[in-house]
This record gives structure tokens, sequence and C-alpha cells, in this order.
């Protein structure tokens, strides 16, 4: 197992010893470390939130691409040589997230697979891109993220404004509500979700979007906002913020006798999102998202999910690590396509011939970075607090 | 270091050593060079207020939000070039830090401290809630624009490092001067004895304003370094830990000494490092340095001489600088209950 | 009932909390002149050991009890004094004689090891007091709403303070405790043990602010190793408010804090309402410099 310890960032704080002596020491020391083996590893980056609010996807992301890493290993490795992951954390925050690319960089991995959470990939993406690094996001949906014209940036997951249609046609066509209210957290994700959403119900006859508003991230009382919302009565409530708002917004809102339908974007409904709304209050609620790992039936899926849950003893319990598992999956198909390290002949490759059988389907990319088509469920709670295919 | 000649050495080989560093680390601990550069100079910034002045300045961050955000602003909205922004982002922050702090700069002790806090708070939500669509809410703005001088534009780690460390040396040499000078010595004055400078006829409102303005200012500019290096900046990295970080950083290096300063960031950046085997651990332990190393040093590690020469003076421990034993009559702190 | 009693009763509990937390922060500083940063880890800590013991064996099947939840308040208040105590002999009683400014620093240094402590101990997640044991049900009293849950805030805080407050005033401890932070020395002389205080103050506020732990963990239900901060800086703002060593300063601003952040929220902008916190705060300092009771009151504690 070629994996190397954790490299954690704490903020400020990359630095120099107490003087510049030992610094230079350190350094020349660091510098003469050469691996001597005639097999060098290809290095792989994986950055991803492995401390912080998001640690759970950071570990589950880390768990899949690690059996990814062993699976190419154990069949030879790429071109012959064996895949060595670079792990680095960037705590889910967005400074972090700049500190870690420069670490990877320095690193000198092949290519990056990074990261969860659009502001934190927007902030590693300028740095990859700069230091032309091909880097494969997972768990990154935005759409502006796919504006910049970056070369050597793709992502796995797909774009929010093809959830926010997906919203659309659930509540118009399966649902048939007519009065909906958005609540987002002004975050790049959840405000772009929810903007696509009202944009894509602007088109469709007979809806209204009654209340649109922001809660603020790690706040826990929302009784204010909601005694607003309360007054636009509305029939539906897409959230489209992190599940930890979620779960309180939602048991507040029951308290203040809004009965509306809960419906979540696809970061806002988890087990965590049960636990602190309670079982009685949340069960119900939809979730518009993309397909859970166990609902793939591609056979590349099921043996990765065999894998993962006789490694880990359940499944991962979010689409995303799924999606760090193909971004590997790219980066090794396009290498042995190519017979190069080069990024930018890896670059040009994926966006032009790439097309692979991945778990979470087929992967071609299009011209922006973004993966082609893409696929959306609506998943429901059920009474047993399971979160369950709601069959639309 | 009584010989002369002796402390020019010392310096001509700090010098060739800061000079030579890049040219033989590798590019990411010249990085982590230069994000400590940026710590030196906040550091160096707060000690103006905290150290030399002794106002309870728990908001610093702020200050560097202002500049690092005008920086943004300025040059993503009206294309101004960032080497103007340097002097420019200073002013902006200095100004600001003027008009802030007029009204509540005779708050004494932690009064002031709690405001000051309450300054980083409002900052940071101003700039989570997007006003006028500025400051780009919670994902903050994007530096596209490269730090451009004569010609020469800054992008490898080392171009960063020079800038950062030459700035520095050149502060160090105000910074030292103005010590010396009539004001640095009304500063100890005010901080020592509020009552007996103004009667010795030094303006202490004045002399606290000019502080608070000439630190802000100065942790403006570094504002606009760090929006340089880092080329996106977002309300996380101005939080009330960030100013924590800053405080810890002056007093652990000892009030009012500059080498203390830059002993402390070192120290402050680098433990977090030494403690990376320790993982999950890490931030607990250095939890616990901080606690330990103000009960064995709580001079500071590199105390400034004119307070060792203080505390030479005094005869029983402990009542150097301001409240000697809770509850004894002790003037400053009485006059904060 | 429109959004202003929905508000001012939503403030009113939440202040109340706000108040017992602050009580630790004045009575710490009255003493000992210390702001006590590591006192919002303290009650972060009071709502982590709450959770643990309700879901531990010793609560299964009891179900929603105020007996219950009474010993769970009360063990949790003890346990927290514990560590309240152990903290003012490791980090505070070696810097008694240094700079005031060293004490803070070894403070900030406490807060960061208690809230790293209990991330280890209790892991990264948000986590979420279980439904079972939270009171439900809505009332109303005077043309006025309240759910059971905030009642009992209300009616224990209350209570708290009250005997906080006739402790102080009425028994002969706690004339020593306001002996002691009028004046260290003068107390020592009249036969005061001032380490005695010391300890007794840090196992009275720590123990309330983990009584507040346990009751925000039973009213929203989700917490996390980090809320000790925010919490802790509005109790400390309310503290201020209210002039800061002033026990009664810290209950009147505690409330006031509370409810003025629910009427920002629900008036102005719940994205704002901190700011319009601070605000205010730096407005009433400015036009009173001790807080609202600092100065008219002399006994400070």
């Amino acid at each position: 197992m070629h994996r190397r310890p954790v490299v954690s960032t704490n903020g400020r704080v990359r630095a120099l010893a107490l003087g510049l002596v030992l610094a230079l020491g350190l350094a020349l020391g660091l510098a003469s470390v050469t691996p001597a083996s005639a097999q060098q590893p290809i290095r792989i980056g994986l950055q991803g939130p492995i401390t912080g609010p998001w640690a759970l996807e950071g570990e589950m992301a880390v768990n899949s691409v690690q059996i990814v890493v062993d699976q190419i290993n154990a069949r030879g490795g790429i071109l012959g040589r064996p895949v060595e992951l670079v792990i680095g954390d960037d705590q889910g925050e967005v400074r972090q997230s700049a500190l870690t690319a420069q670490r990877m960089v320095a690193e000198g991995v092949v290519a990056v697979i990074s990261s969860y959470g659009s502001s934190i990939t927007e902030a590693a993406q300028l740095i990859y891109e700069d230091a032309e690094v091909v880097n494969i996001a997972y768990g990154a949906t935005a759409e502006s993220l796919t504006q910049h014209g970056h070369r050597y940036f793709f992502r796995t997951s797909f774009r929010d404004d093809r959830q926010g249609d997906f919203f659309a046609e659930l509540v118009t066509t399966h649902l048939n509500l007519q009065r909906i209210a958005i609540v987002h957290d002004n975050s790049t994700f959840a405000r772009g979700l929810a903007e696509a959403a009202r944009r894509s119900l602007a088109n469709k006859p007979g809806v209204q979007v009654v209340f649109y508003d922001a809660v603020t991230a790690g706040e826990r009382d929302f009784t204010a906002v909601i005694s607003r919302m309360r007054t636009t009565n509305p029939q539906v409530v897409y959230f489209t913020a992190y599940y930890p708002e979620a779960g309180l917004f939602l048991r507040q809102m029951r308290d203040a006798g809004i009965d509306a339908l809960f419906i979540g974007g696809n970061a806002a409904i988890n087990d965590e999102f049960i636990q602190i709304a309670g079982l009685e209050v949340a069960k119900g609620s939809l979730v518009t998202q993309e397909p859970l790992p166990t609902d793939l039936d591609y056979p590349e899926a099921i043996e990765f999910v065999n894998e993962y849950v006789r490694r880990h003893g359940a499944p991962p319990s979010t689409p995303w690590p799924v999606y760090a598992a193909d971004a590997l999956n790219v980066i090794a198909a396009a290498i042995e396509a190519t017979g190069s390290t080069d990024s930018t002949v890896l670059a040009e490759y994926i966006r032009n011939e790439l097309n692979i059988n991945g778990i979470t389907g087929p992967i071609s990319f299009e011209a922006s970075g973004d993966r082609a088509g893409a696929i959306y469920k609506a998943y429901v709670v059920d009474e047993n607090g399971r979160i369950v295919d709601a069959g639309y | 270091m009584n010989k002369p000649y002796l402390r020019w050495i010392v310096y001509a080989v700090l010098l060739a050593g800061l000079i030579a560093f890049p040219r033989v680390a590798s590019r990411y601990w010249t990085d982590v060079a230069v994000f400590f550069g940026i710590y030196v100079i906040l550091g160096l910034s707060l000690n103006l207020i905290l150290g030399e002045v002794g106002l309870f300045n728990m908001g610093h961050a702020a200050f560097f939000a202002i500049g690092a955000y005008t920086t943004a602003i300025l040059s993503t909205q009206y294309g101004v070039p960032l080497a103007w922004l340097f002097p420019l982002s200073g002013i902006v922050a200095g100004l600001f830090a003027y008009v802030v702090t007029r009204p509540i700069i005779h708050l004494r002790g932690d009064y002031l401290l709690i405001v000051t806090i309450g300054l980083n708070e409002i900052i940071r939500i101003a700039l989570i809630n997007n006003p006028w669509g500025l400051t780009g809410g919670p994902n903050g703005l994007l530096v596209l624009d490269r730090f451009t001088l004569f010609g020469w534009s800054a992008r490898t780690p080392a171009d960063f490092y020079y800038l950062t460390w030459g700035f520095i040396v050149l502060i160090v040499i105000a910074l030292v001067r103005l010590q010396n000078s009539r004001i640095g010595r009304a500063w100890n004055y005010v901080r020592e004895d509020e009552v007996a400078a103004a009667a010795m006829g030094i303006d202490v409102r004045w002399a606290k304003s000019l502080a608070f303005t000439l630190g802000a200012g100065l942790a403006g500019a570094a504002g606009t370094l760090y929006a340089a290096k880092i080329r996106i900046i977002s309300p996380d990295s101005f939080t009330f830990s960030e100013s924590v970080i800053l405080f810890t950083i002056v007093v652990l290096g000892g009030l009012g000494s500059i080498p203390g300063v830059i002993v402390a960031a070192g120290a402050l950046m680098v433990l977090p490092e030494i403690f990376r085997d320790f993982m999950e651990y890490r931030m607990l332990v250095f939890g616990a340095a901080m606690i330990v190393m103000m009960i064995f040093r709580p001079q500071g590690l590199w105390p400034s001489r004119r307070w060792v020469r203080e505390l030479e003076t005094e005869t029983t421990p402990g009542s150097a600088g301001s409240p000697p034993k809770p509850g004894a009559a002790a003037p400053a702190a009485r006059s904060d209950a | 009932m429109g959004i202003f009693t929905e508000q001012l009763i939503n403030g009113l509990t939440l202040g109340s909390i706000y108040a017992l937390i602050a009580l630790g922060y004045t009575m710490v500083y009255g003493i000992m002149r210390l702001i006590n940063f590591a006192h919002g880890e303290l009650f972060m800590l009071g709502a982590y050991v709450g959770f643990t013991l309700l879901m531990s064996q010793f609560a299964t099947g009891a179900g929603p009890g105020l007996l219950l939840l009474a010993v769970v308040v009360l063990a949790a208040m003890i346990a927290v004094a514990l560590v309240g105590v152990t903290v003012e002999r490791v980090a505070y009683r070696p810097l008694r004689h240094s700079h005031r400014l060293t004490a803070v620093v070894s403070a900030l240094g406490a807060s960061i090891l208690l809230q790293n402590a209990a991330m280890l101990l209790w892991g990264k997640r948000y986590q979420a007091y279980p439904v079972e044991f939270v009171p439900a049900g809505r009332f109303e009293l005077l043309g006025v709403h309240f759910t059971a849950m905030q009642l009992i805030i209300l009616a224990t805080a209350l209570f708290l303070m009250l005997a906080l407050y006739f402790f102080v005033q009425r028994t002969a401890i706690g004339m020593a405790i306001r002996a002691t932070a009028i004046d260290h020395d003068t107390a020592r002389l009249m036969g005061i043990d001032i380490n005695q205080i010391i300890r007794l103050v840090f196992v009275i506020g720590p123990a309330l602010g983990a009584a507040a732990g346990v009751m925000i963990g039973l009213y929203y239900r989700q917490i996390h190793y980090t809320m000790g901060w925010a919490y802790g800086l509005k109790a400390f703002t309310a503290a201020i408010m209210g002039g800061i060593g002033n026990i009664p300063g810290a209950m009147v601003g505690g409330l006031l804090l509370g409810v003025l952040e629910m009427l920002g929220a629900g008036y102005v902008s719940s994205a704002w309402k901190d700011a319009f916190v601070f605000i205010i705060l730096i407005g009433l300092l400015i036009l009173r410099p001790h807080g609202l009771l600092g100065e008219r009151v002399a006994e400070k504690v």
C-alpha cells in the first residue's frame, strides 16, 4: 500500500523554524531525500476535507479512492508503475484549500482529485491551472466552476442547473404543487442551486416562487426567517444548503406550524440530517440528488460497493465519494491511453477522447470540463429513517 | 552583544541567510516562508497597538481584512494595479481604523478588548453578507491580477518571498527608529501610566489614535501581499481566531519587542508543524503549549530591552507592567472594574 | 400573535441562557480581573456531558421526565465544575501574579485545549440530543404561545439566578465572595481564604454554564464541539453590557442581548443580527463606558 500520511495543513501555520538556520537545514534535508526506486510510483493527489466540518466526506473519499488505488496496483499499476496517493487536507476551508493546492504542486503530483465543496474547489483550481496540473473535482457542482475557461479542470460530478431542472420537473409534473419557497445559505453551491431552481421554475406555467431567502451557515435559530416564510404560505420548501442547518430548519419550521413538504438539495439530507431533525419530523422529506452508490446497477458499481462494505462495514452514505473514485479511474485511463504523464497531453485526451465506463456510469467530458449527461433521482426519508428511492 | 562590530556581523549573516534561503529551500518551504513573513508583518503591526501602547486589541484581523478586500475589489472592479494598492490599502485600513476607533479609544482594558472583538465580528459578518455585491459573500473574491513593479512581476514563491521579506527589512528599520523616537517613548509612557503620561504633557488620545492608525495601516498593506499571494480571499481568513493568533504572537514574543514578534510568529507557525505527528491531537497540544509557555515565560520569549531594564529595577517580582496582585490597589486594574 | 411577541419569547429564552453563561464570566472577572476565555468551552462541555448521559444506559426507556432531566442537569453541573476548578488550578493560578495579558493568553490556550479535547472525545460530527427526552407540547399563557422547553428554560434559569443572588447577598460565604471582589488583601486580613473563594467561583460559574449547555442541547437539539465560542462571545458581550463584575448586570445584560438579537433577526435581518448586536454594544459603551449597571452598584462579584 503506497499511502502517504495525511498532509494536514493548519492555517497560518506553514512555517519556518525558530531561526532561518534551522529551516535551511530542514530544507536541505528534504531536498536530499529522493526515492531511489527504479519503478518510480505515479503520484496522484487527493485533496479533500479530511478534518473540519465535512470530515465524514473526506474520510469516505479517501476510503473510496484507496479501493481504486489498490485495484490498479493489484493489476500491475499504470504503465507498470504503481500508484501512490498523496493526501491533502483542505479542512473544507477556502484558504486551506489554496495552501493545500500549493503543497500538492510542490509535491510534484501528476494529477489531483480535488475537491469537495464548490468554493473550496474554486480556490484550488486557480492554483492547479497556474501550475498546469490536471485537477478533477468530485463534489463540486456550482456552474461558475467551469466558466473560467480553465484548461486543466474537470469534474466527475454534475452541474447544479441540471439538478435545478430536475427539481422543477419534480414539483410540477410529479407532485403538482404551486407555491414554492426556496432557501439557501449564500454559499456558491447552495445559491447556485437555488438560482437554477428558480430559473427553471420561471418557465413553468402555474407555479410561483413565493419565498426566496438565505440563512447563515453555522446558525442555530432560524425562527425569524421561518416567521417571515410562514406569511407566504408555501406548499413546498426547497432547502439547498447543508444538512446541519437543514435538520434544524425543518424542525423549527414544523414547530412554527408550517406543514409544507420539505425537499432538500443534494447536500441537505443524510443520516445526520435525520438525527438532527428527529425521525418523526424528518420522515417524508424528499431530496433531489445523484443516485446513491447502492442504487447504481453498473457491474463496476456493484463490485465497488461490495468491496467498500467488506472494508468499512457499510456503503458510503452520500453520492460524492464514488465520484472521487471515478476521478481516479479517469486519470488512470488517460495515462494508460496516452502513455504519458504530461499534464497538457492528459488534459487534451480527457477533454476530447476519453470515454470510459466508470462506477457512476459512462464518463466523457464536454469542452468546458463538465461531465456529459446527468442522472438525478428523488429520494425520500422512510418510516425507519432510511433514505430510499422515491420512485420519481 | 556589547561589541558593535559583532552585532553587524550577526546582521550580515542573517541578511545573507535571508537572501540565500529560496535558492536552497524547496518551493514548498519558500511558500511557507512567505506566509510566515506575512504573519511577521501582522504581528509587528499589532505590536504597535498592543505592545507599544498597551491597547487591548483582539480584533486586528479586521484591519487585515479591510486591506485584503480593498485590494481585491479595486483590482478586479477598477483594474487598479496591485503595486499601487499596496500603499493604498494601507491608507484605507489606516483611515478606517482612525475613524472607527476615535469614539472608543478612551475605553479601558477589557472594554476595549470586547469592542475590538465586536469590530472584527461586524466586519466578518459584513463580508459574508456581500453588501452592494462588493465582497462576493462567503466565497470571497478572486484576485486575477499579478503584482507587477517596474516590469517585474511576482509569480513564483521565490518572487513573493523577496517581496515579503524585503518589505519586512524596511519596516523593521522604520519601526526600530520609531521605537527610539519621541513618539515611541511617549507610547511606552502611556502604556505604563496614562495619568502620569498626560501630566507630562503627552496627548494620550492622539498617541493612542496614532498607534491604531499606523498599526492598522501596516496590517492593511499586509492584506495586499496576502491577496496577491493567495489569490482568493474569503471571510474565513479573517475570523476572530486569526486575531487571537496575532494577539498571542505579540504577548508570547514579549510586549513591544520586535525580535520577539519574529520569534513568536515562527514558534506559532512551526509548532503545529512539529506536532503534525500527533495528527488529531495537534491543536490540543498547541493549546497546552500556550498555557505552558505563559507559565514558564510570562515575560515573553524575547522581552524588549526596555522591559528587561524595568524588571531589573523592580524588587518585587511580578509587579512589572500594569496590575500587581489582583484586588490590591493597582489603579489601572481598579479603574477597569 | 405577531412576529413581535414570538420573537420576544424566543429572545427571552435565548437571553436567559446567555445570562447563565454571563454569570460565569462576570464572577470570575469580579474576583480575579480575568476574562476566562475557556468559559464558553465549559458551557459546550456541559452540553456534551448531558448528551452522553441521555444517550447512556442510565436513561434508556425513561422517557421525558422532568426528574430525569433535573438529574442530568445536576450531573453535568458537577462534572463541569470539576473541569472548571482544574482549569483554574493548572492554567490560571500559576499566573495570578504576572501581567494580565499572560493570563489572557493562557485562557485562550485553555479554550483551544478544551475544544479539541471535546472533539477527540465526542467526534467531529454534529451530535443530536435524543428526541424522546425533549419535553414536547405548546402552551398558551396570557395569550402568548410558549413551547414546553421554553418554559422549562425560563423557569430553570430564573430559579438558578435567584438562588445565586440570595447566596451571594444573604449568606456568610456570599459576603466573603463580595469582600474578596472588592479587595483581596483586606479580605485576607479578615480571615478569608482567597484560594477557597476563587475555587468556589470556579465551581459556581462553570456549573451554571453547564446547566445552560444542557438546556441549549435540549432546545435546539443539535450540538457541536465548536459551539462554545459563539455562545461564549455573546455571553461575554452580555456581561460587558450589564457591567462586568456585576451579578445583576450579567442577568440584565443576558436577557437584553437575547431579546435584541431576536428582534434584530425579526425586523432588521437575520443575517446581520450579530453585527446588529455588536453595534448596539459599541453604542452602549460609548454612552456608558462601564456598562448598564457598572458604576451604580458598589459591590462587584
